[in-house]
């Protein structure tokens, strides 16, 4: 293909695309707990993405990207966000039901299961931003119009 | 000299933006009456109440997803229109295929 990078380039993004998807996915689930949340764990996963992207090259990352199954995750994160937003409608759109009276996630305040819908809609909106970021570089990488 | 004095105008207009925004000299405006600085200035209501009615220990977490819901979800659909107009625009258009 020619469009990937080098050997030490590619070691280096072997060892370390699944030390950044774990510190996102720490991120997207400690988002009630401590500083971040689902837009920057997002961010951070998709990164891992890019950083694929970068140095395997758009070949091998057209090998593994599947359009439909990024569009329907984006989807997925959307309207699960927009349904637990609807949980609450008995009293207000965006009301926190599951920690006021909820069967589940009302534990302590600063334990994991706890927050109601935050960390739910943390992993929703992380799933979202992660699909949606990764899906806008493949189509900038895929559509390339730069051409001198 | 026309530079400077625009920029001396520009200095102007912060000044007088500093003053009028400021909760001590400012206009007041907003919702509230006489209590109208506790409905304008919400922080620290967030950071007394917030565990307590959201129960998330991160405070921005609470405000992003419960106080400030609305604006998430505007966030939201941002992302995804940008998404869809990058993509849009990005594709492969009839044009450049009849140039080619």
């Amino acid at each position: 293909m020619g469009s990937d990078m080098g050997l030490i380039v590619k070691t280096t993004a072997r060892a370390t695309i699944p030390l950044i998807g774990i510190f996102g996915a720490y991120i997207v689930s400690h988002g009630h707990l401590t500083p971040g949340g689902g837009f920057q764990g997002g961010a951070t996963i998709a990164g891992a993405g890019i950083l694929f992207l970068i140095a395997f090259g758009f070949g091998e990352m057209k090998r593994r990207y599947d359009h439909h199954l990024y569009s329907a995750l984006e989807g997925l994160g959307g309207l699960a966000f927009l349904g637990i937003a609807m949980l609450g409608m008995g009293v207000a759109f965006f009301y926190n039901t599951l920690w006021h009276s909820g069967p589940f996630f009302n534990g302590q305040p600063g334990t994991l299961l706890s927050a109601g819908y935050l960390p739910v809609m943390n992993l929703a909106v992380g799933l979202k931003v992660f699909a949606g970021l990764v899906s806008a570089m493949v189509a900038i990488a895929a559509y390339g119009r730069w051409k001198e | 000299m026309k530079k400077t004095f625009g920029a001396l105008a520009l200095l102007f207009l912060l000044g007088v933006l500093l003053v009028v925004a400021s909760p001590s000299t400012g206009i007041k405006f907003g919702l509230g009456g006489s209590e109208w600085m506790k409905y304008r200035y919400t922080d620290q209501y967030y950071i007394d109440h917030g565990v307590g009615e959201v129960g998330g220990t991160n405070i921005v977490t609470d405000i992003v997803f419960d106080y400030r819901g609305y604006d998430t979800l505007g966030e939201a659909t941002v992302l995804f229109t940008a998404i869809a107009g990058a993509v849009a625009l990005l594709r492969p258009w009839r044009r450049d295929e009849d140039g080619e």
